[in-house]
């Protein structure tokens, strides 16, 4: 594929994510925010975004298979992902969270599972995304190119 | 090949008084630039409030917590600021260096962004102006910040144009020369 092609899917990818309300205006902040001092800061932010979010689903599904759920505790959690997501702009998983918040203030148990279940499932789909861009974006790069706006 | 004589010989070289006035104006302007104590647990957030406040041209230093923040402005064990190295008891001088703007986040376990804000301006530093932010629009929250002191309360994700309106109050908090 040459680098004209390559630009051009990425930007319909980029479209894409945003038409389909993966991604939303704060992506766009972020990315705006990179410059030729700081190349990699998005990738750098999304990276930070991965691990930490990992965590904190880990952290919830040990939760609640706990005998007695800590509910405070798991809101706690829900508001730093929802916090994290939003500051990246993963518009999905920032919805989902609020949502889970709203389960957590029940202490509804079977609600919080289910939201997990989705977050998680949403937040794959985001890691996902956004890895085929970046490496989109390389892909660009080594060929010489400049990654469009 | 010549003889390098000795008045060319780098560093027996005295400043030329033109050059000599470029250094001084090179540490006066980041002696003038703004320096924003950040402080905020999430290590996502506190990366993008650093990119941009130095988009902005603002000197900046992040910190995890309330605890540290408070640390860092010697305000940890009570009393009045930790007397640095530095011989001014200026106000707003800690570790040498000033602050001349706090932004912190609301919810943080621990010190919370609003028992910072009433500690900050409990202190010696109370002057410096105080911005709160959270991700949550809470109106009870924002009143009861303001009352406490903050100068501003912003949503996040914050952004570039957020931070025009800080730039506002950095000036104003200015001494007049």
């Amino acid at each position: 594929m040459d680098l004209v092609q390559l630009q051009r899917q990425l930007v319909d990818y980029r479209t894409s994510l945003y038409h389909e309300g993966f991604l939303d205006e704060q992506f766009t902040q972020l990315q705006s925010l990179q410059d030729e001092n700081n190349p990699d800061f998005v990738v750098e932010v999304v990276s930070l975004f991965f691990e930490d979010s990992e965590r904190l689903l880990n952290e919830l599904s040990k939760a609640l298979e706990q005998q007695v759920i800590d509910f405070k505790r798991m809101d706690a959690q829900v508001h730093q992902l929802k916090g994290s997501s939003s500051s990246i702009g993963a518009h999905r998983v920032q919805k989902l969270c609020i949502v889970f918040r709203n389960y957590c203030e029940a202490q509804n148990v079977e609600g919080c599972l289910k939201c997990l279940q989705q977050v998680k499932h949403e937040y794959g789909i985001i890691k996902t995304k956004l890895e085929s861009m970046f490496q989109l974006e390389q892909q660009i790069l080594n060929a010489g190119g400049s990654i469009p706006v | 090949m010549e003889l390098m004589k000795s008045e060319n010989i780098v560093q027996d070289r005295q400043p030329q008084p033109q050059e000599e006035e470029e250094i001084m104006q090179q540490e006066e302007e980041e002696e003038q630039r703004f320096h924003v104590l950040a402080v905020d647990d999430s290590v996502i957030d506190r990366k993008l409030l650093e990119k941009l406040l130095k988009a902005s041209s603002y000197q900046v230093t992040c910190v995890e917590s309330g605890e540290k923040a408070l640390e860092y402005l010697g305000l940890l064990h009570h009393s009045s600021p930790a007397s640095s190295s530095s011989s001014q008891h200026h106000h707003q001088e800690t570790q040498g260096h000033k602050v001349n703007l706090i932004m912190t986040d609301f919810s943080m376990p621990g010190t919370s962004g609003y028992d910072l804000l009433k500690r900050i301006k409990g202190s010696s530093w109370k002057d410096v102006p105080v911005v709160v932010m959270s991700s949550e629009n809470v109106p009870s929250r924002i009143s009861m910040c303001l009352e406490g002191g903050a100068e501003e309360f912003m949503l996040k994700p914050l952004q570039l144009s957020d931070l025009h309106k800080i730039q506002a109050h950095l000036l104003k908090s200015l001494p007049h020369s």
